[in-house]
């Protein structure tokens, strides 16, 4: 028997990339890593900001939770975080009902005037914040002879119903997209009128959507400074405005890192629950 | 869809047209104009805006505008890309935890977010103080510079890159891979020839929504940059600040044209702005 040479894989043109392979995903995980937190890097600071005794920003002094204590003690701030609160609710909750009555009608128009009409919506959406904010205050600048004191409360909830509404109406759509054009037949031919079908038989298969066009226009809302900052009147601050005049002033209150702080922690811990009772949903259904 | 809830859709295209439309012709008209505010009594026609629109400060603004703007894009695209396609490469695909991870620190309020950095940025601050305590100087004093500014807009609207892309990502069919691998492509070229065009939709939206608020924001380069870099954001406000409607108006205009390109491109890519969120 002669021995043939026998031919290894790399002689086939086979290149072993294991190793660098494993580098390079480690590397990449680090990196991602790296990545998230330096997106939370703020949010860590401003949490150990609020359990620090000393109200200078350079140093450290005592481990304390006295300023969650005084979060509620300081007038001012306190009718901010109400101010940025009734605005936000009132806003989203008015954006949820007319943002998917509107999606509702603008998915009975055609595919091409459709379009044109989203892309009209997508203006408050795409928009400037600054241009945003300017154009509301000149127009509701116009309206001043009429009415003396609009601004404040009125036109903050206005402004927010503005560049809330085209979130609602885009993440309602979608799913008017994948309900089946049947439903609706049906119910009307079952007897009912149409708008108690749209009640009663597309609100709750769009459900989802409503619902996360909400939690979007909250997030929006509550978090707004530009277009608030040119939209609210004398007296009527939110978070933000309060916030940014206290900058400007080089005198922002710790209790107020406390302030968001507890936020954050409260909305992650609301997260985390939801995710759990999901989680736990699921299990129950494979039984 | 029952035609009869046509009704429903029209009033929003008043309200639009009122809130939206109509403010641009305002300030269309203000920009042409000499006047105190928005009191048209002593108003006359002027063009004298538009000399200082080349004013030195005004260009050097959009200058800082632009570069920025574009800067902050790349640098999010770059790490937005990488972050979102090794999670999508990633086995954890619990999607609703994934996003919850991008969208929380969007949830504290951004200017104090901004502080908290700018803080962070000065040569003495809280963690140099803490790590002194266990033996480590740490000194970076960038506040105030262009570069504090750069990492404070990339810092900000890196999530609204990630996300988009994520998305699109996402929706790649899985047999579109395995037929790519299939056909003898390897790795890197089933990425470049696959995965990547059909990902361009996502990086088109991740981009304008990065570059727009990058580029007429004004709360970030004024705190970060300690008031020493402008950019046209921080002139539209001042102008308005002082009762300078009309310069204001003029540079708001100047703005406009770049949402509208923005507009354009969602138009060519996105017909129906679905992946806007």
């Amino acid at each position: 028997m002669t021995n043939y040479p026998v031919a290894t894989l790399q002689e086939y043109g086979y290149k072993d990339y294991t190793v660098l392979k494993k580098i390079w995903k480690v590397t990449s995980i680090i990196l991602v890593v790296l990545i998230v937190i330096m997106l939370y890097i703020s949010v860590i600071m401003l949490a150990i900001q609020s359990v620090n005794s000393s109200s200078s920003v350079t140093s450290f002094g005592q481990f304390t939770f006295k300023w969650y204590g005084e979060m509620f003690s300081i007038r001012s701030l306190n009718s901010a975080i109400r101010n940025t609160f009734i605005t936000s609710i009132v806003a989203t909750l008015l954006a949820t009902v007319l943002g998917t009555l509107i999606a509702v009608g603008l998915y009975s128009f055609e595919k091409k005037t459709r379009q044109k009409l989203m892309l009209f919506n997508n203006i408050p959406l795409l928009n400037a914040d600054i241009v945003t904010g300017v154009s509301l205050m000149l127009v509701f600048s116009l309206l001043l002879p009429i009415f003396p004191y609009i601004f404040g409360p009125t036109t903050l909830i206005l402004a927010h119903l503005f560049f809330t509404l085209p979130y609602v109406i885009l993440s309602v759509l979608p799913k008017l997209k994948e309900t089946d054009p049947n439903l609706m037949d049906a119910a009307l031919d079952l007897g009912v009128g149409p708008y108690r079908a749209l009640l009663k038989v597309i609100v709750p298969a769009i459900l989802a959507g409503i619902f996360s066009g909400m939690l979007l226009a909250f997030t929006m809302s509550i978090d707004d400074f530009v277009i608030s900052y040119y939209t609210t009147g004398n007296g009527f601050d939110n978070l933000s405005i309060w916030i940014y005049g206290s900058i400007g002033r080089k005198s922002l209150n710790p209790a107020v890192y406390a302030f968001s702080t507890l936020l954050t922690l409260m909305t992650m811990g609301m997260m985390l629950a939801y995710q759990f009772l999901m989680k736990r949903g699921k299990k129950h259904e494979t039984f | 869809m029952n035609k009869e809830f046509k009704i429903l859709a029209k009033p929003y295209i008043v309200w639009l047209f009122l809130l939206a439309i109509l403010p641009i012709f305002v300030m269309i008209m203000l920009s042409f104009m000499f006047s105190e505010g928005l009191t048209f009594e002593e108003s006359f026609f002027t063009f004298n805006q538009f000399t200082l629109l080349g004013e030195s400060s005004t260009l050097e603004a959009f200058k800082n505008s632009v570069v920025f703007a574009t800067l902050t894009t790349v640098i999010s695209f770059v790490l937005g890309y990488f972050v979102a396609y090794n999670v999508f490469k990633s086995k954890f695909k619990n999607k609703f935890l994934i996003l919850t991870l991008f969208i929380l620190p969007m949830w504290s309020n951004l200017l104090l977010r901004t502080e908290a950095l700018g803080n962070l940025m000065e040569n003495n601050n809280i963690l140099s103080d803490l790590l002194a305590g266990i033996g480590i100087t740490l000194s970076i004093g960038i506040k105030g510079t262009p570069l504090a500014v750069i990492i404070g807009l990339v810092f900000t609207y890196l999530p609204f890159m990630i996300l988009p892309i994520y998305t699109a990502l996402e929706k790649i069919d899985y047999s579109l891979e395995e037929a790519a691998l299939d056909l003898g492509l390897t790795n890197m070229q089933k990425f470049w020839k696959v995965i990547f065009p059909l990902s361009l939709k996502g990086v088109a939206t991740g981009s304008i929504l990065v570059f727009l608020p990058s580029m007429s924001g004004f709360a970030i380069p004024e705190i970060l940059g300690s008031g020493n870099i402008l950019l046209i954001g921080n002139v539209i406000e001042q102008s308005f600040k002082i009762m300078d409607y009309n310069l204001g108006s003029l540079l708001a205009i100047v703005i406009l044209f770049f949402i509208l390109g923005a507009l354009y491109i969602v138009s060519k890519v996105d017909k129906e702005g679905e992946t806007l969120l």
